[in-house]
């Protein structure tokens, strides 16, 4: 800034000036990007190395807490255990949501319109939730069980075990690879597809051996956050490997809040950091495996139309497959969680028909905060959505078709928080806003819950705000830098319209995990600031499952209208 | 409109105004009190109570003073002491009034000075266990209670005691495998405190803890889940669970079971105290007497659904109840001491769930 100020020849004073000008934007992008990001997470960082809250006047440094966990057998169980559900589940849910994508958007798959959605459902349940249907509908005595006891003699599953819990997980994650993939297939013209079809392939073999590697960036950005998501997992692991006792990172964490009588921020920082520490050698294998991107840009300057495929005898091979998956991982959780909401009680030898009552749903509409946190999470959801959305496009802006070393900083800054458990970075949240004066006036408005929820998700949006971005050539932008344009008007008149499918995408999607995140807004809750997820942890510990029953299905009653409308608005926009 | 009418008319406005006298037996300077909080204007509760099961008592104080808005928020009692204490050392007070069941985390707040000292006026009302330093109260009187799946066991099997409990998964351990819970004591801070005053009153403690691991328990940190598994029958018996959520359940659930154990019942108090940096400390101290007060009393041991601790009040829970139910000297209050801080000393703690988990191994168990 002080060579603004500097006397100096006309000309090239106006010169630097002006691109100071035009870096700033950027400059400020990055900034509070990494502000955001930074503030909660030296605070862990400093948290890890102290023996007390940092807050504290008595407090000494030093590597305590990392000695106390890796002297600790739990901890090196629960690293185990969330290496294998992580791998685990991305062997699952990366291939099948390729599988998905390419069947929902490529083939003339019977019924698309009305599938697409149902898709989407397991990604907008809290996991917490989603785990408690399948102990209501396929634990021990949950009523799929209890019916395949009375017809083969024995219910041939079992809901607690690590296996178990990899296989839910990782159906419960195909969504996530699902919506990259198709937005990066939505952006791809099907020329070459039709090409290998008039060559004599099959659906399967175009699949896999033209889409679905024209694709990869988007497969690996999803296959890298769905491993993270897998070390992350926290909702599914506390209800399902309770019974048996298995622990994984996150619930191991959740467990060192009260093993020593009072919270150990220390050793949960010590936890946390542990995992962040974890993610950064699969950061930076993407960015190796990613380092050449520009072969997959494949929105050229002619334009790409997109046909369907026949599926041919294939189809039916697609409908098995579509709806094995849709009944494990939505109808089964999903029924599960609508039959608890009707019942006063459940289990071996109920006649559910006697249980059966609407009071769980007549309670939830009589409680103001329970009423006010619907509307809360709708708002934040779809406004703050939105907003987050352009938060995401501002920063990818600030990266794409810049490989320097800013950019670089913003791609590792992007994926950490996911990594730290949401209620340890709620509680850091929760720490910037008292001990950073500024903020301090935010901190009991629904700001507070936004920010967090923005920063927590960053790594999320901000893939497929990316893999949009990549799709788009660079002989476009090319073409009007020759005319003249400047990078601000390039971005605005040339690349933005072109991924704005993207951008819808990715709304959707944020609109989606807001709905369902559950742990990041615990410590942030204020009065008039209730949110559902928060909610429903908080009613957990009480015990009125019958509440939290009922307003999980309102919770996904709710996301399905708000679906509905928002797929309706974007085929128009498509066509 | 006539002199007397418009006189009529002008005192049922003004009349809510000076209804707000100084309660019966309260100091004459309590009028201050009620002035200084209606200025306030609000009060912020912090409580591991649900709004949901507050709000007979919400809706009754704001009737009581309709000038204080009350500002009441929900979480777990170690959501509140992580609040609690970041929002204290940044010196953003936010909490008036904290009341949780988390006794030994708020006998430790006070204990650091984090409260302030009120000597309410109704506190001679109260046992003497339940009043500390004239700054922390115990308010509620929930008991720790066994459950059961009424359809799957019955009879002989439905535990009346500490000694039957143990005895019962020892002997039948095979039909009790993997089908007991109770809290996990390295999660759940009331679990612990639970457990603790067991071994104090239960010579066989060893015995239940052999017998705990011979059948594989379950432990969960939820109350909730525990009463959920227990109903559907995918867990049979339940120990130590919160009584006052379990009978609650009980009431409209009619696949659980809910003992009071015959030999002896712990009971747990809610203990309630005034932050030190409240910023509407008078508003805080008439909750607190408002909580405390026959009144206040009478719906925790009514429509709340809790245990009154007051004896003198006549309602559906309360502690005279219970102290006649189980006789007086088979119910075993938690009191509000510094004895129940002992374990929240790290070493303290750890060598304890290190002997814990050692009898439990020694029936077979985890």
């Amino acid at each position: 800034m002080a060579t603004i100020a500097k006397p100096a020849p006309p000309l090239a004073a106006e010169r630097t000036g002006f691109a100071l000008f035009a870096a700033l934007p950027r400059a400020l992008t990055i900034l509070l990007t990494a502000a955001a990001v930074l503030a909660p997470l030296s605070l862990i960082v400093y948290q890890s190395l102290l023996d007390a809250p940092f807050f504290d006047a008595v407090k000494h440094v030093g590597v305590a807490a990392y000695d106390f966990i890796f002297a600790d057998p739990d901890f090196w169980m629960a690293l185990r255990n969330s290496l294998l559900i992580a791998a685990g589940m991305t062997v699952i849910a990366v291939p099948l949501g390729a599988v998905l994508a390419f069947v929902m958007e490529r083939t003339d798959f019977p019924g698309k319109r009305f599938i697409e959605p149902m898709l989407l459902v397991p990604s907008f349940v809290s996991p917490m939730v989603l785990s408690f249907g399948y102990v209501v509908a396929a634990g021990p005595v949950g009523f799929y069980s209890v019916w395949a006891t009375d017809v083969f003699g024995v219910a041939p599953w079992g809901l607690y075990s690590l296996a178990a819990m990899s296989v839910i997980a990782g159906l419960t994650h195909v969504p996530n690879v699902y919506i990259y993939a198709s937005s990066a297939l939505k952006n791809l013209g099907s020329d070459v597809e039709e090409a290998a079809r008039v060559a004599g392939a099959s659906p399967f073999r175009v699949a896999v051996s033209v889409s679905l590697p024209l694709i990869m960036p988007a497969l690996l950005f999803s296959a890298v956050l769905i491993f993270f998501l897998g070390l992350e997992l926290f909702g599914l692991p506390l209800v399902l490997g309770d019974p048996e006792g298995h622990l994984v990172l996150s619930t191991y964490l959740y467990k060192l809040t009260n093993k020593l009588g009072t919270p150990s921020y220390h050793l949960m920082a010590a936890v946390a950091v542990c995992i962040v520490a974890l993610t950064i050698p699969l950061v930076l294998l993407q960015r190796r495996l990613l380092q050449n991107v520009r072969k997959y840009a494949t929105i050229r300057g002619k334009a790409g139309r997109i046909r369907e495929l026949p599926l041919g005898a294939w189809k039916w091979v697609a409908v098995a497959l579509v709806a094995l998956w849709l009944f494990v991982a939505v109808i089964v959780p999903i029924s599960g969680i609508a039959l608890r909401a009707f019942v006063t009680n459940w289990g071996f030898g109920v006649r559910l028909a006697e249980a059966f009552t609407l009071g769980n749903f007549r309670e939830v509409f009589n409680e103001p905060t329970d009423v006010r946190a619907i509307w809360n999470t709708v708002l934040l959801g779809t406004v703050g959505g939105a907003l987050t959305v352009a938060c995401y496009t501002a920063i990818g802006f600030a990266t794409h078709r810049r490989n320097d070393g800013w950019s670089r900083v913003v791609d590792y800054l992007v994926l950490i928080p996911r990594a730290v458990p949401g209620l340890l970075i709620g509680l850091a949240f929760l720490w910037v806003f008292l001990f950073f004066p500024p903020l301090r006036p935010l901190r009991e408005t629904i700001f507070s819950m936004w920010l967090a929820y923005t920063v927590v998700w960053l790594a999320y949006g901000m893939r497929l705000i990316s893999s949009s971005l990549l799709q788009v050539s660079t002989e476009l932008e090319e073409a009007a830098r020759t005319m003249g344009a400047a990078r601000g008007r390039i971005s605005r008149e040339i690349t933005l319209p072109l991924i704005r499918h993207g951008l819808l995408g990715s709304w959707l999607l944020v609109f989606m995990i807001f709905e369902r995140e559950y742990s990041t807004g615990v410590y942030l809750l204020a009065p008039g600031t209730e949110v559902i997820g928060a909610e429903l942890v908080s009613l957990w510990q009480g015990g009125a499952i019958d509440i939290v029953a009922a307003l999980s299905l309102i919770n996904i009653v709710l996301v399905f209208i708000g679906l509905a409308f928002a797929l309706r608005f974007g085929v128009r926009l498509r066509d | 409109m006539s002199p007397r009418l418009a006189l009529l008319v002008l005192a049922t406005i003004v009349a809510p105004v000076f209804a707000q006298t100084v309660p019966a037996g309260y100091p004459a300077d309590y009028a201050q009190t009620i002035a200084a909080a209606k200025k306030e204007g609000k009060v912020v509760i912090y409580s591991a109570l649900d709004t949901k099961a507050a709000q007979p008592l919400i809706k009754d104080f704001n009737a009581l003073y309709p000038d204080i808005k009350v500002e009441y928020n929900d979480m777990n009692s170690t959501e509140m002491y992580n609040r609690f204490i970041a929002e204290s050392a940044s010196g953003q007070g936010g909490a008036d009034v904290m009341w949780s069941s988390a006794m030994d985390l708020q006998v430790k707040l006070v204990d650091e000075g984090k409260a302030m000292a009120y000597q309410s006026p109704e506190a001679s009302k109260l046992p003497s266990w339940a009043v500390y330093k004239n700054e922390a109260y115990g308010t509620t009187y929930e008991p720790a209670v066994f459950i059961y799946n009424k359809r799957l066991v019955t009879g002989n099997d439905i535990p009346q005691d500490h000694a039957a409990f143990a005895k019962l998964l020892n002997s039948e351990t095979a039909k009790f495998k993997g089908k007991v819970t109770t809290y996990d004591i390295e999660k759940s801070g009331v679990g612990f405190m639970f457990v603790v005053q067991d071994t104090k009153y239960f010579p066989g403690m060893k015995e239940l803890e052999k017998g705990f691991g011979a059948a594989s328990y379950r432990v969960y940190a939820s109350t909730g889940n525990m009463l959920e598994k227990v109903s559907s029958g995918e867990h049979l018996l339940g120990y130590n669970v919160l009584g006052s959520y379990a009978l609650v359940r009980a009431k409209k659930d009619p696949n659980l079971g809910v003992v009071l154990p015959k030999d002896y019942t712990l009971v747990l108090s809610r203990v309630l105290f005034i932050g030190k940096g409240a910023k509407d400390p008078n508003a805080a101290k008439l909750w607190t007497d408002y909580i405390l007060s026959a009144r206040g009393q009478k719906l925790i041991g009514g429509e709340v659904e809790l245990f009154a601790i007051r004896t003198d009040v006549d309602t559906e829970y309360t502690a005279a109840s219970l102290n006649k139910q189980l006789g007086q000297n088979a119910v075993k209050p938690i009191p509000v001491s510094s004895e129940i801080v002992t374990y929240l000393d790290p070493k303290k703690r750890l060598e304890f769930l290190a002997e814990w988990k050692k009898a439990l191994a020694s029936g077979g168990g985890k």
